[in-house]
């Protein structure tokens, strides 16, 4: 039998008014793989994972998160229609979505943005929702801060609490949306570290990144966005050691010192 | 025996009571407030049919002197609603409308400096929409916005000795009378205006002192 993907896309598209800013963009991600996503400003990243779950509405395609589609529910009768909102909601929670600018909530503290979700979107108790969160902190290497608020950590420990929060939602797959690059070079190793350590535990992970030393390195493969589209995708020796559209040569170039 | 002795410090019962119903109208006016402005806040920013209703109302209770609405309440809508009965609810209800109408604009104020991202951040891990407003945006702005809402009291505290105009026994109402009844306002109104100076001094600082509490805690501020 042949596996269901983790997460399918299919023919996604995006418009803003008349900015395409996503062409037809489809592919797999299997469990346990790491997919890097580079490609310049604008060729539509972002807004492709921001659309994988959906705080972005697709223009048209679709995708599939374990076989199940997230803008559709087939019914008894095999008609499809479109899925409620509120079902949508609930799906996000199987995509762990880490973003830029981190977004800790700033009154709760590191604890409390780690269990919150649980607590109020699984039905946990407090209790075990604590257990929960203390392990996902551990995770992060940051259990000594559990009692602090955002504010008072480094970029680095926020990105990582985020990760954790995400964490414990126990999701299918993590979505990460340029995850170092507000931080500072020398946090920037920290959070990338924490990510390769989930990799290596088998996490489903696409990675919108600026880090080619990451994308090389702890990606099974890499694909190169332009203009909305994906303009060449292949393991990351391939996409780094011989690139076969022109494009992705001369962005690479770029990144080589 | 001074005349601050004659007729301050003797008649310090009458003046203290006085001060009592202007806390009490004050304070019923300002939770009203609360909740009015929270209300008219969010059906003008999440509910659209009624979006233009609400705007008018904010419109109109901010566009109006409070003298006028004052006597807009306590007169008018007894005829047209048969409510309120007594002008002690009117005084707290003219006063709470008009500050709901602020504190609607302060509130949305507050609900668009949330960054998105917070919001986004909610949605990401399978909140409600409801659920990210309640334990994400409204503690939120409510961290944003406590300094106008404390500023929002003490306006409440001063046009308050305007429902003196309609017999609510406060500590305005309470020193005129004094001042009818000797002839001496020099030292009564000068008492009476230290007595709204100490109060709008003490909640000032009281909320100043809660809000900077807070924000250290968070971090959000320098200590």
């Amino acid at each position: 039998m042949v596996e269901v993907p983790a997460i399918r896309v299919v023919e996604l598209r995006k418009s803003f008014g008349t900015l395409d800013v996503l062409r037809g963009v489809s592919f797999d991600v299997h469990r346990g793989n790491v997919v890097s996503m580079i490609g310049a400003s604008g060729s539509g990243k972002s807004t492709l994972l921001r659309c994988i779950n959906r705080l972005e509405t697709p223009s048209a395609g679709e995708v599939y998160i374990d076989g199940e589609p997230m803008g559709a529910r087939v019914g008894a009768n095999g008609q499809s229609s479109a899925r409620p909102l509120v079902e949508i909601n609930r799906m996000r929670r199987d995509l762990g979505m880490v973003f830029q600018q981190f977004n800790l909530w700033p009154h709760m503290t590191v604890l409390g943005n780690v269990i919150e979700a649980p607590i109020r979107v699984r039905g946990m108790s407090r209790k075990d929702a604590r257990a929960l969160g203390e392990e996902c902190l551990a995770q992060v290497h940051l259990s000594e801060k559990s009692s602090e608020y955002p504010a008072r950590l480094s970029g680095g420990q926020q990105q990582r609490v985020a990760i954790a929060r995400a964490l414990a939602m126990r999701p299918k797959a993590m979505l990460f949306d340029e995850p170092t690059s507000s931080l500072d070079p020398e946090l920037t190793d920290e959070v990338l570290s924490v990510m390769r350590e989930l990799a290596g535990r088998g996490m489903t992970m696409i990675v919108v990144t600026h880090e080619m030393g990451f994308a090389r390195d702890a990606s099974d493969r890499v694909m190169f966005l332009h203009n909305g589209q994906i303009e060449e995708e292949g393991p990351p020796e391939q996409i780094f050691g011989a690139p076969r559209s022109e494009r992705c040569r001369q962005f690479l170039s770029k990144y080589r010192q | 025996m001074s005349n601050w002795e004659r007729l301050v410090w003797n008649q310090r019962e009458i003046l203290i009571k006085g001060l009592l119903v202007t806390i009490e109208v004050c304070l019923i006016a300002f939770a009203f407030a609360i909740v009015g402005g929270l209300i008219l806040c969010l059906v003008r920013m999440y509910v659209r049919p009624l979006r233009p209703l609400a705007i008018a109302l904010i419109e109109f209770f901010r566009a109006t002197p409070i003298f006028v609405q004052l006597m807009w309440v306590a007169y008018v809508w007894p005829e047209l609603f048969g409510w309120p009965n007594t002008f002690f609810t009117a005084g707290w209800l003219a006063l709470g409308l008009q500050s709901s109408g602020y504190l609607a604009e302060t509130f949305r104020a507050g609900i668009e400096a949330v960054p998105a991202g917070h919001r986004e951040a909610g949605y990401s891990v399978g909140m409600s929409p409801f659920q990210v407003f309640r334990r994400i945006v409204l503690p939120e702005t409510l961290l944003t916005v406590a300094p106008s809402i404390v500023n929002q009291f003490t306006v409440i505290v001063k046009s308050s000795t305007l429902i003196s105009v309609i017999t609510v026994p406060d500590l305005m109402l309470q020193a005129l009378k004094l001042v009818h009844v000797w002839f001496e306002p020099i030292e009564i109104l000068t008492a009476t205006a230290a007595a709204y100076i100490l109060f709008v001094f003490l909640v000032s600082a009281a909320g100043k002192a809660l809000a900077d509490f807070h924000r250290r805690r968070f971090g959000l501020a320098a200590a």
